[in-house]
This record gives C-alpha cells, sequence and structure tokens, in this order.
C-alpha cells in the first residue's frame, strides 16, 4: 500500500492547502461587526443570498455519503439499499417546499437558531426541546463520521494511510484533515464551510462531468456498465446463498423497501439540524424555495455517481481490487485511481475530501449549537449572553468532531452507511414535533415526548436486530413487519405518531397544562425582508436574561 | 398539511390567499404531490425496457426526473409568488386563465 503516486499526492496536498487557507479567510468574509454572536458564527449573519445559499445547501446535503457510500451500495447491492438514494433526493424538494418556509419564516421571527428552540417556543417544553436537541446531537456524530470515513477511503487508496498496528500513526493524515477542519471552523463558524463550498462544488462538478463522459468510454460504453452490473446482482453470493442484489426493483418487497427508504430518508434530511442549519443562513424566504427548484441539478449529478458503482463492477481491476480490500467503500476511489490519469486523480481525491470536510464543519456547528441553546443555556445558565453561546458552541464543534472522529477510526467502515442511516431512524422521530408544530399545535407536548421515546427505542432495537448471514447486528436499515418489507425509521415514525396522537386525546381529555405558545399564525408565513437583519446583541441580551430568570 | 403555500392568516385581509384563488392554489398542490408521487410509485417505472439508449428505463426514469422536477419547482414558485397580497394583478386571473397564464411565464 505504499506506493503513492507523487503527481497525486501533490495535487491532493495543494488543493488541500488551498482550502485551509480558505476556511481562515471566511472570517473575514462579509464581516460582522461582532463576530462573537450566534447569529454570526453559526448562521453566518443569516445573510446568504440565492447563489451562497446554493453552493451552501448543495455543499450540505451532498456530502461523502454521496459520494462514497452511495456508490458503494450500489456497487456491492444495486438498486434498494444504493439508488434508493436518487428517488429520495427527487422527493426532498417538493417536500421541503411544502415544510421549510415556514420554518423559516417562524426561526427568523423569533431568532431561532436551532429547530429545538423551535420546540421550546412553540410548547413551551423545554423537556420536549431537550429531546429534540438531544437526537440532533446524537444523530449527527455518525454522520460526521461517516464523512471521515469517506475521507479514509480516499487516503486508503492513495496510499497515505500506512498499515502500522498503531492507530494513530494509521489515521495520521486523517487526523491532519480533520484537526485543520476543527480549527477553521472554530475560527470562522459557518462562513467557512460557506466559503470552500464554492471550491467543493466547482472541483465536484469537474470530477463528475469528465467521470461521466471519460469513464464508459474505458470500459466499453453504458450498455457493457449496465449489463455487468446486472450480471453481478444476479450472481449468487456464495456466503449468501441469495442474489447480490437487485438491479431493478421488481418484488413487491423490494419496491416498497425502496420507496419507504427514500421518503424516510427524505423526511428525515428536512429535519436534521445541519440542513435546518443551512436554510436558516438564507436572507429571505423565497431563497430557500428558488433553492428547490435550483438543487435538483445537483440530484442530476447524484445519480450519475451512484452510477459510478456499476462502473466499478465493469471495471476488472477496480472490482479485483475492491475484492480483495473486503470493502466497497473504496469502489469509487480505486475506479479513478485506475482508469484517471493521476493528475486528475488527485483532483476527484481532492474534490471527495473536500466534499466532506464542508457538511462535516455544518454538522459540526448545528449539533454545537443545539448544545449551547437547548441544554447548555437552558439548563445550566441560563443568563448566558451572545459572546458565551458563541464560546461555547466553538468548543463544543471541537468536542464534537472528535467523538466523530472516535466513531469513523473504532468501528467497521462497511458499516458507515447503516450508521448513517441508523441516525437518520432517530432524527426521523423529531419529525412529528418539528413538522406537525408547524402547522399545528394538536399534540400535546407530553404525548409527543412520549411518541419519541417509542420510536427511538423501536427504531434502535429493530436496527440492532437486522442481522444477514454475514453480519449479526446492524446489517441493514429495512425489516419485515407483517410480511412486507419497510425502511425502519418509516415504522418508527408512524409508531411515534399514533402513540402521540392516542396520549394527546388522553391528556386532553385529563386537562394536563399544554404549554404556551409564543408563536402566532401569521408569523409562520412572514418575510421581514426589511426587518433589521441579525438581532441587535443588546436586545437579545436583555430579552433573554428576562426570559431565562 | 398538504396545502403547499400554507399562508392560512394574512392580515390585513378577510380571504385567505388560498381561498381566493382556489385554481392556482390547486395546481399547486397537485403539481407537489404528483412530483413525489411519481417518484415514489415504483411499479410505475420499475422495468428494463423500453431501454432509451444504453440505459434501462428505471434508470433513465429517474435521471430525467430531475430536470423535469426543477422546473416544476420553478412552476410550482411562480405561482406561489401570485397568491401571495400584493403581487401583480390578482384580479387578471380569472379561473380559466389561472392554469396555462403561469405556465407560459
Amino acid at each position: 500500500m505504499s506506493n503513492v503516486n507523487a503527481v497525486t499526492f501533490t495535487i491532493v496536498v495543494v488543493l488541500f492547502l488551498v482550502v485551509t487557507l480558505t476556511g481562515f479567510a471566511a472570517a473575514r468574509w462579509r464581516r460582522a461587526e461582532d463576530m462573537l454572536h450566534l447569529n454570526e458564527w453559526g448562521l453566518g449573519g443569516r445573510s446568504f443570498g440565492t447563489f451562497v445559499s446554493w453552493f451552501l445547501l448543495g455543499g450540505d446535503l451532498y456530502t461523502a455519503y454521496t459520494f462514497i457510500a452511495v456508490p458503494a451500495a450500489v456497487f456491492g447491492a444495486g438498486a434498494v439499499t444504493g439508488f434508493f438514494a436518487v428517488a429520495y433526493t427527487i422527493i426532498v424538494f417538493p417536500l421541503a417546499l411544502i415544510f421549510l418556509p415556514r420554518l423559516w419564516s417562524i426561526a427568523r421571527t423569533h431568532h431561532y437558531v436551532t429547530p429545538a428552540d423551535f420546540i421550546r417556543g412553540r410548547y413551551g417544553s423545554r423537556g420536549l426541546a431537550l429531546a429534540i436537541a438531544f437526537t440532533g446531537i446524537l444523530a449527527l456524530m455518525p454522520y460526521i463520521a461517516l464523512q471521515l470515513v469517506g475521507i479514509q477511503a480516499v487516503l486508503t487508496v492513495m496510499g497515505v494511510g500506512t498499515t502500522s498496528g498503531n492507530a494513530l500513526i494509521k489515521d495520521l493524515p486523517l487526523f491532519i484533515a480533520f484537526l485543520v477542519l476543527a480549527i477553521f471552523t472554530f475560527v470562522s463558524g459557518l462562513r467557512a464551510p460557506a466559503l470552500i463550498a464554492f471550491i467543493k462544488d466547482t472541483l465536484v462538478y469537474v470530477m463528475i462531468i469528465v467521470a461521466v463522459l471519460y469513464l464508459p468510454t474505458r470500459v466499453g460504453g453504458w450498455g457493457h456498465i449496465f449489463a455487468a452490473g446486472e450480471a453481478h446482482l444476479k450472481a449468487i453470493n456464495p456466503t449468501t446463498g441469495k442474489p447480490n442484489g437487485v438491479f431493478i426493483p421488481t418484488s413487491a418487497n423490494s419496491q416498497l423497501a425502496f420507496s419507504t427508504l427514500a421518503l424516510g430518508s427524505a423526511l428525515a434530511l428536512m429535519v436534521y439540524p445541519h440542513a435546518v442549519t443551512g436554510v436558516l443562513s438564507t436572507k429571505r424566504r423565497d431563497i430557500i424555495k428558488r433553492n428547490m427548484a435550483l438543487l435538483p441539478l445537483y440530484s442530476i449529478m447524484l445519480a450519475f455517481i451512484a452510477l459510478l458503482g456499476y462502473v466499478a463492477v465493469a471495471d476488472k481491476v477496480t472490482a479485483a481490487n475492491v475484492k480483495k480490500a473486503n470493502n466497497a467503500q473504496l469502489a469509487v476511489p480505486y475506479l479513478f485511481q485506475h482508469l484517471f490519469p493521476s493528475w486528475f486523480a488527485g483532483i476527484a481525491f481532492a474534490a471527495i475530501i473536500i466534499g466532506a470536510l464542508v457538511p462535516a464543519a455544518i454538522m459540526a456547528i448545528a449539533a454545537a449549537n443545539l448544545f449551547t441553546r437547548n441544554i447548555f443555556k437552558e439548563f445550566f445558565k441560563p443568563g448566558a449572553d451572545p459572546r458565551l453561546e458563541t464560546r461555547v458552541s466553538q468548543w463544543v464543534s471541537l468536542i464534537v468532531k472528535v467523538g466523530a472522529l472516535l466513531f469513523a477510526v473504532s468501528l467497521p467502515k462497511t458499516f458507515s452507511i447503516n450508521l448513517q442511516l441508523l441516525g437518520g431512524i432517530w432524527i426521523l422521530q423529531t419529525f412529528p414535533s418539528i413538522v406537525f408544530g408547524l402547522f399545528t399545535r394538536w399534540f400535546h407536548r407530553w404525548a409527543l415526548l412520549a411518541g419519541w421515546l417509542a420510536g427511538m427505542l423501536y427504531g434502535t432495537i429493530a436496527a440492532y436486530n437486522v442481522s444477514t448471514p454475514t453480519t449479526s447486528h446492524w446489517a441493514g436499515s429495512v425489516n419485515t413487519v407483517w410480511g412486507h418489507t419497510y425502511y425502519i425509521g418509516l415504522t418508527a415514525i408512524i409508531l411515534n405518531i399514533a402513540v402521540s396522537a392516542v396520549l394527546t386525546l388522553v391528556l386532553r381529555v385529563a386537562r394536563v397544562p399544554a404549554g404556551t405558545d409564543e408563536t402566532l399564525p401569521r408569523q409562520y408565513t412572514a418575510d421581514p425582508v426589511d426587518a433589521p437583519a441579525p438581532v441587535p446583541a443588546a436586545a437579545v441580551l436583555g430579552s433573554e436574561v428576562r426570559r431565562g430568570d | 398539511m398538504t396545502q403547499p403555500s400554507g399562508t392560512p392568516n394574512t392580515p390585513g385581509r378577510t380571504r385567505s390567499p388560498v381561498a381566493a384563488h382556489p385554481v392556482t392554489s390547486a395546481i399547486i398542490a397537485i403539481l407537489v404531490l404528483a412530483s413525489i408521487f411519481f417518484a415514489l410509485y415504483v411499479p410505475l417505472y420499475a422495468s428494463a425496457t423500453p431501454k432509451v439508449g444504453d440505459f434501462p428505463f428505471f434508470y433513465f426514469y429517474l435521471l430525467i426526473y430531475m430536470p423535469v422536477l426543477g422546473v416544476v419547482m420553478w412552476i410550482v414558485i411562480t405561482l406561489q409568488r401570485r397568491l401571495r397580497p400584493g403581487s401583480p394583478g390578482p384580479g387578471a386571473e380569472g379561473p380559466a386563465g389561472a392554469g396555462h397564464g403561469e405556465v407560459a411565464r
């Protein structure tokens, strides 16, 4: 593994340095008067227009999961567990158009920074807000870890990870990449990933356009690629005695799994705190909507990246390399290494690494904001001023990343996609509280809390029990309920909603206090364009100290 | 819940924008629901044929869905803008003209 290609390596290092400098320079970009305010550090001053938001949201939503895990899943198992991601990124836009503008308006009106802030204001419940914040942080950890696993996959193929038994030395390059990420996030906040997203997206677009036009010509054209993919998936796996995967989901169960995975993942994405962070950083309500029409451009790219899984199957050398390493995550990096000239492989590898850094930074910021606003300030220091809030967020963003790093180096890599799907199951359980709350106050806060708990427990246990002949636990994210195959997240959320609805009826009959609602119906459609953009620090300080006491 | 414009209480207006523009609102709802349905209803496109170029139909369908979705979303947003109070010409919107007028924009 020590055959490092000098050209590839140099290009990756140079591009990485450019990104590092950009990350630090971002602190001066659209400079705010007072960076020590969570509106600034955590939401980029809530000032991003259509253009910046398109890059930021694109950089936020299309992660290393997109570049590494999706083609890996297509490579390994085909349409159902891999290509569903394409259907998922289709329906996420119409769904987001229904929900996110309302979330933006209410958050702008009340200066909410996190989804749990909204829960606190809407239901007047610290407990429910805590549950939402806790779930958010819990779900983001494996997601950040997945980004690091993506970086690791690239580094492994580049040959820079050594085979040393010492974990610290083995993953040294990963630690360096991670350290740089941690520091520039600390310094520049959301401005860093927003600015780096420009570089990321440019590189990714170049990479994917070249890959789609050039690679098929090297392996015999799309016809041959699909034929190879189909043959591979239909072949019987000697260990399991079943076909490797599904090329086209024709059976009722594979179709159900495909569409419930797509629907569940799309619903989950909308309540992922990092997606909310991206949305809240926009300047106007219209900008979110406009992006829902522009972002499908990215999804076309995702579809082609997913198909690279089949290209890797069709390329015999790549397929053999992946088999030897016994790690499907390496499919795309090996493919690039084998078929691209070494200088372009460098660009492509850099694109993937940077593509992982941008969302990882946003996720760490989102998790840090959740901790600061809904745990630290709520339960430990109610009088915290914006300066202290920002300081705490900065440090927590570091801690979150260390946690994710431990995830990434200690867990088997092949689980990364399933681990992230487990995070998806968890975060989905916050959907009823957040999204139903955008439309109605009918649900009782304690009923929602009980529903959340039921969904979390069921989802985790069900995912734990998924096994294959090769893996005893956590082997996937679909299971069979009453003879049909569904995405666990979706069955869990149905249980969640049922519990919430039944208990709401009970609690209403019992006349249990429903908590105060500080929001007004018209605020959900408000578009305070001309409002003084970020809150004057003094006003926030005053009002929030009062509320805290 | 299924009404994407979701503007029930606009200050200074007795009728909500949705009630004021039933046809436009219905078109918006249909477009949004349709764009979700046609992606989730897999039996519709889960077949290898007809092949488009070298692409099995299943893969071609999902690929071509993206640009179509972008256009549909753009139409929805344009229509929604018409629902907002103060947007140009609520009077120009006859129930019959509400459909194709906006699409052409």
